[in-house]
């Protein structure tokens, strides 16, 4: 048996120290609220039923996109017209108002509803540096379904053309219609369900509230547009909220409104539509922001 | 120089005046802020946090001006506000470090500070799990965690007892302890719980009403009340408070005795007078809760017999107001 001349470790009492180390500004203050916002969307750290939601939909939006380029790395010419960019999109719009209308609440209710601004806005925190956290992000997650599975799809299409070059040269524009669109999205549903979140403290009501307005919106304007008749009836197809973001992205990449629909009987074009986008999101964002800054701690 | 100085501060809330021109002075050390529920404590924190925007008056923490510079003002305190106010599905280590980073700290320090901070106010393994389990006591440590982790010069702790058993009363007054004992940060408590102040604080600021009732230190403050006796004479009633207060003395029922102020032997004069059995005499030491009780009823607070009967507390004890 060794006998120990020498302790093998030691124990040290630390006691309360006071930190001496570096402090950072503003800036970084805001990113720790917009990581730990990103962190609470995506369920991360937190239990398993958190995760369902978020991970759900960035399978549906991801899962495709893969499933496509496997398609096309192991067929090759067969997969060519599997669907085009503004079809994606167009699919993916639906999934960014779930994704939006499930993150925009997460982000904002449980701070009020459980008082932890009461903690926050004690420290150097100010609201509108809150508020331009939150934004930040829900527009990283909202753009991670938006543009990234897009911008996956054009590199996957580029690698397994016959010619990379060639493929890159004559379809570059489509990545500036992709990244276009995608940011007119991710902007337009962030916005837009932050504000709604901003409305109440109770997650289930601001989503159920913020589908509800898209998809009662959508409806109310077919009916209106369909069964009534009235001068100006054409301006109806503004109304549905739900449809606007696909019409912008339908007249971006040059593909015709489906035949006998709202929009095509409308006669409006991507830009009339943009511009709706970019009225309901200054709403929107003025109403988030006058919450917002009247938020007390 | 002062921790903190309030000049003429006003705050009314619709037609309620929660606080109506108080100065207040905080000196180093250890401060109670008592009173009654509503008497204006929670304003005045708010208010030298510069979450609320006083009506007219100044405030200053550290050398800053609230008004002028808050951001400047929360960096430096450090606050644990009353009631529920943590996210229930967050880890007590990940909401403590998370703060520590709005409190200015990078991500890594802000980790390893949290851990510390958390085991220096009693929460080990627990720190790992989700703040929604946590008892009242262990929620109560988690604020304090989060109030001490970006290493403030002031800490402001509203009513930090408050819901908590025994036992966790008692650990938390002695983390209070600790805190200004060992680690030399200024405190201002606020608290309804006169005793939790004598505990711990080596001054004391008394509100009541929107109105600064005293402040001092609690030798002072508690000496504006001079030492009395607790006695039991006769069957300690209505007639015999009524005589002794005929003789002079200050009269008051205090539990099972009646509490006097004044010469004892004055006592002894009507026991003798009036052949009442004087069963029982010792010497009270002077109470912050008496002297707060006198101090409220004089000001309309709850009235007593024995506060309408008292002078007024300026003019029988020079209380500063």
């Amino acid at each position: 048996m060794t006998e120990l001349t020498t302790p093998a470790g030691t124990i040290y009492d630390r006691g309360y120290r006071h930190y001496e180390g570096p402090r950072e500004g503003r800036g970084r203050r805001m990113r720790a609220i917009a990581v730990a916002g990103v962190r609470r969307v995506l369920g991360l750290k937190r239990n398993w039923k958190t995760k369902v939601i978020p991970w759900g939909l960035l399978v549906l939006a991801f899962g495709p996109v893969l499933a496509f380029i496997g398609v096309r790395v192991l067929f090759a010419e067969a997969a060519d017209e599997f669907f085009t960019y503004a079809q994606y999109l167009r699919i993916v719009a639906g999934l960014l108002l779930l994704f939006a209308a499930t993150a925009g609440p997460e982000l904002l209710c449980p701070d009020r509803r459980q008082n932890v601004l009461a903690l926050i806005f004690t420290r150097p925190v100010t609201r509108a540096d809150y508020l331009l956290a939150k934004l930040a992000a829900l527009l990283a997650v909202v753009g991670l379904i938006a543009i990234v599975p897009l911008v996956v799809l054009f590199l996957g299409n580029t690698l397994t053309a016959e010619s990379a070059a060639t493929y890159l040269g004559d379809n570059l524009d489509d990545l500036g219609k992709i990244l276009i669109a995608g940011t007119a999205l991710t902007i337009f549903y962030s916005v837009v369900a932050l504000a709604a979140a901003s409305l109440t403290d109770r997650r289930a009501v601001a989503t159920a509230g913020l589908l509800g307005v898209f998809l009662g919106s959508s409806a109310l304007a077919n009916i209106l547009f369909f069964t009534a008749q009235f001068d100006g009836r054409r301006w109806v197809a503004f109304l549905s909220l739900s449809g606007l973001p696909g019409r912008f992205v339908d007249w971006l990449f040059g593909a015709p409104f489906d035949p006998g629909t709202l929009a095509d009987q409308a006669g409006f074009t991507g830009p009339g539509y943009l511009v709706a986008m970019t009225v309901v999101a200054a709403v929107a964002g003025a109403i988030l922001t006058w919450r917002v800054l009247r938020l007390r701690a | 120089m002062m921790v903190a100085e309030v000049e003429g501060l006003s705050k009314r809330y619709g037609t309620v005046q929660a606080l109506d021109r108080v100065d207040v002075a905080i000196e180093p050390g250890c401060t109670g802020l008592v009173g009654s529920n509503g008497a204006g404590k929670s304003t005045l924190i708010k208010l030298l946090l510069g979450l609320l925007v006083p009506d007219q008056g100044r405030a200053s923490v550290l050398g800053h001006d609230v008004a002028v510079d808050p951001l400047a003002v929360r960096a430096k305190v450090g606050y644990l506000p009353e009631g529920a106010c943590l996210p229930g599905d967050v880890t007590a280590a990940d909401f403590v470090a998370f703060m520590a980073q709005l409190g200015g700290l990078p991500p890594r320090p802000a980790r390893e500070r949290a851990a510390e901070v958390c085991y220096q106010v009693g929460l080990e393994e627990e720190r790992y799990r989700a703040v929604g389990g946590f008892s009242t006591g262990m929620q109560q440590r988690v604020k304090l965690a989060v109030a001490l982790v970006h290493d403030p010069s002031f800490l402001l702790l509203d009513e930090p007892t408050d819901g908590m058993d025994p036992q966790g009363r008692e650990d938390m007054l002695d983390l209070i302890a600790r805190i200004r004992g060992e680690l030399g940060i200024d405190v201002l408590v606020s608290t309804h719980l006169l005793a939790d102040v004598e505990r711990v604080c080596d001054r004391v600021v008394m509100v009541h009403g929107g109105h600064v009732l005293a402040q001092g230190s609690i030798a002072e403050v508690a000496g504006t009340t001079e030492p009395g006796f607790g006695i039991q004479l006769g069957d300690n009633g209505p007639e015999v408070a009524a005589a002794l207060a005929a003789a002079g003395l200050e009269v008051r029922p205090s539990g099972e005795d009646l509490l006097v102020q004044g010469s004892s032997d004055l006592v002894r004069d009507v026991a003798a007078e009036r052949g009442w059995a004087l069963r029982r005499l010792v010497p009270r030491a002077p109470s912050l809760e008496e002297t707060f009780l006198r101090l409220q009823a004089a000001h309309g607070g709850p009235v007593t017999r024995e506060a309408a009967a008292a002078p007024t507390p300026e003019a029988a004890w020079g209380v500063r107001r």
